[in-house]
């Protein structure tokens, strides 16, 4: 049968390359100590105690910038494809609305944003971060729109504010990134004080990175969510 | 073992069953699974900013937009062996009198129309995994078995048996064709069957040469019917009241006319 | 160095998720697949320097044993990005489905295949 010959090819080519990738992996590579720069001089440096959050948003903060941006233009091709469809038929069938999800969402609700809230602002200080903070607050705002509805959601949200917030910020985060080199300076590292390692007021401008970066992540997961919703019906 | 290497192994199995899944629900489930399972691996990889970002991601954010992109939204799902005059394949499209049928209560509910021609023992079947929501294609309601809700009769027809043919071969003799065109196929090439059709099918066999086979009329008062998945009973009522509308308007007279005359 | 560290599952993932993408026809699953690669790529980068007895790099003091953590920074936002590339395939392959009404792969081929003809 044809099927299972170009079944059994696939398995041989495909077992032949991961043998091939597990041949080529070298295992030795590893720094740990003081032999690894960033662990040797990473903490005193970009005064964060969170080395993770130090390392991409201090010593590879362009990388993060480019990031943001296919973030952007993929939050953007999603919005931009699904609403340039028509809407929802009118009588499309909906699942019954069972009060656990709405009872759940009173006693979630809170705790969620409160720990989104959380892992971005005290991003350099313990595991967390932008993205991180972003995505965990998108999730609390698909269960308020799982048991409010999406529409009403929306509505609070005024769509356009939203909008014009989301792309202001992201222009807010790249002017703060590349100012620096008309300057003539390095990225700001003492717009707070570095030096105060563990405390909350530290970490140069990783803070504020964060949370520019969590509001852009949080406000693009809404918009994809939504639109989603607004395509295929509601919950 | 540590365990690590206990959660470490659980992910090849974990992704092979959830990739292997014929249902696209199942499948998704198994992948937000996943995404947990790799999730706790990476806390025991000393990497919890990793693990976070994952959950979040992973568990919630892609389920959920998966879900809701393979939900079965906006459709009304036919499934429908081929029957001559009431549903059948002309070209690239589909028509007939059960498709006029469905056509309208689609439109008048609001939904795409979707048909799907499988074999048809399938139709049942079909309808019972929850793939679709109508089964149609002259299913003759006083033979049909209650596993589907049934709706009622709305065009009287009749059964015929027929059987014998040339015994070209032992392996021939199957007692139920897959698809009608099988059967067609069977009898233009005067193998030997032993089938029951309904009205329409039996007057599109007709036409070919049924003179090698024995062919008796069923007593009985049978009609045609559609049938309606299980989970759906207020499909059924809609189907009812749509086809007593139908009938009480004359609208059901003038497609039997065109269609069966 | 046993058998199943991470590198070792990591490449054994990708494999399953190539190989799925190539023999399903579903495009769902298709997309499924394509996700599992990316986890992988994911989980190859965070193992490979796996030591078993470090701690997280979060530092609080010379002297521990911390785990490298460059790899885990660049694949951080990895995972984010991840995420909203596969919301803009699904959108293509829901609007492909809702155009031909069938996730088969090999069905929408042919289709298109007949509407370029015609």
């Amino acid at each position: 049968m044809k099927s299972t010959a170009i079944g059994i090819l696939a398995i041989l080519l495909v077992s032949a390359f991961c043998v091939l990738l597990l041949l080529t992996v070298d295992y030795h590579g590893a720094r740990g100590g003081t032999d690894n720069p960033y662990l040797a001089a990473g903490a005193s440096e970009t005064g964060a105690v969170n080395l993770v959050s130090g390392i991409y948003l201090n010593y590879r903060l362009y990388d993060s910038l480019f990031e943001l941006l296919i973030f952007s233009m993929a939050v953007l091709g999603v919005r931009f494809y699904l609403n340039a469809e028509k809407s929802t038929k009118p009588n499309v069938a909906r699942v019954a609305e069972s009060p656990v999800v709405r009872i759940a969402a009173d006693l979630l609700f809170g705790p969620i944003m409160l720990i989104g809230v959380y892992l971005i602002v005290f991003g350099h200080l313990s595991p967390g971060g932008g993205f991180s903070g972003g995505a965990v607050g998108g999730t609390g705002l698909l269960l308020c729109a799982a048991a409010l509805g999406a529409e009403v959601v929306a509505r609070r949200f005024h769509e356009q504010i939203i909008e014009q917030i989301e792309w202001g910020i992201l222009l807010l985060i790249i002017l703060f990134a590349v100012a620096p080199i008309f300057f003539d300076r390095l990225p700001l590292t003492d717009l707070l004080p570095s030096g105060r390692v563990g405390k909350l007021l530290s970490g140069g401008t990783i803070p504020i990175y964060n949370g520019l970066i969590g509001i852009k992540v949080f406000i693009g997961t809404w918009v994809v969510i939504y639109s989603f919703i607004r395509h295929r019906g509601e919950i | 073992m540590t365990a690590r290497t206990v959660l470490l192994l659980l992910l090849p199995a974990l992704a092979i069953f959830s990739l292997s899944q014929r249902r696209r629900l199942t499948a998704v489930m198994g992948m937000g699974l996943f995404s947990l399972v790799l999730a706790a691996t990476y806390l025991f990889y000393h990497a919890p900013d990793v693990a976070i970002t994952e959950t979040a991601i992973g568990a919630a954010l892609v389920t959920f937009i998966y879900v809701l992109a393979i939900r079965k939204t906006g459709r009304l799902v036919v499934v429908c062996d081929e029957a001559p005059r009431l549903i059948a394949r002309d070209g690239g499209e589909i028509v007939g009198l059960e498709q006029e049928i469905m056509h309208g209560f689609a439109r008048e509910l609001g939904l795409d129309l979707v048909v799907r021609i499988v074999p048809r023992d399938d139709v049942g079947a079909a309808l019972n995994r929850g793939e679709a929501d109508v089964g149609a294609g002259g299913i003759i309601r006083e033979v049909q078995k209650k596993a589907e809700l049934i709706s009622m009769g709305f065009l009287p027809s009749a059964l015929y048996r027929v059987s014998g043919g040339i015994v070209k071969d032992a392996k021939h003799l199957r007692e139920n064709e897959e698809y009608f065109e099988d059967t067609l196929e069977a009898i233009r090439e005067q193998r030997s069957l032993s089938m029951t059709l309904d009205l329409a099918r039996f007057l599109a066999a007709s036409r070919l040469n049924l003179s090698n086979y024995a062919v008796e009329r069923i007593e009985g008062e049978f009609s045609y019917c559609f049938l309606v998945s299980q989970d759906q009973p207020e499909l059924l009522i809609q189907l009812n009241a749509y086809l007593t509308r139908l009938t009480e308007s004359g609208e059901m007279e003038r497609l039997i006319e065109r269609y069966m005359s | 160095m046993d058998v199943a560290n991470g590198v070792t599952i990591a490449v054994i993932l990708f494999g399953v998720g190539i190989f799925a993408l190539i023999i399903r026809r579903d495009l769902v699953i298709k997309l499924l697949a394509l996700g599992l690669i990316d986890s992988s790529s994911v989980l190859f980068l965070v193992s490979l320097n796996a030591q078993d007895n470090g701690i997280a790099p979060i530092v609080h003091g010379p002297g521990a044993n911390y785990v490298d953590p460059l790899p885990q920074a660049l694949v951080i936002s990895a995972i984010v990005i991840n995420f909203a590339l596969l919301a803009l395939a699904l959108v293509f392959v829901m609007l492909l489905v809702e155009r031909y009404h069938t996730t088969d792969s090999l069905r929408i081929a042919q289709q298109v295949e007949r509407e370029k003809r015609s």
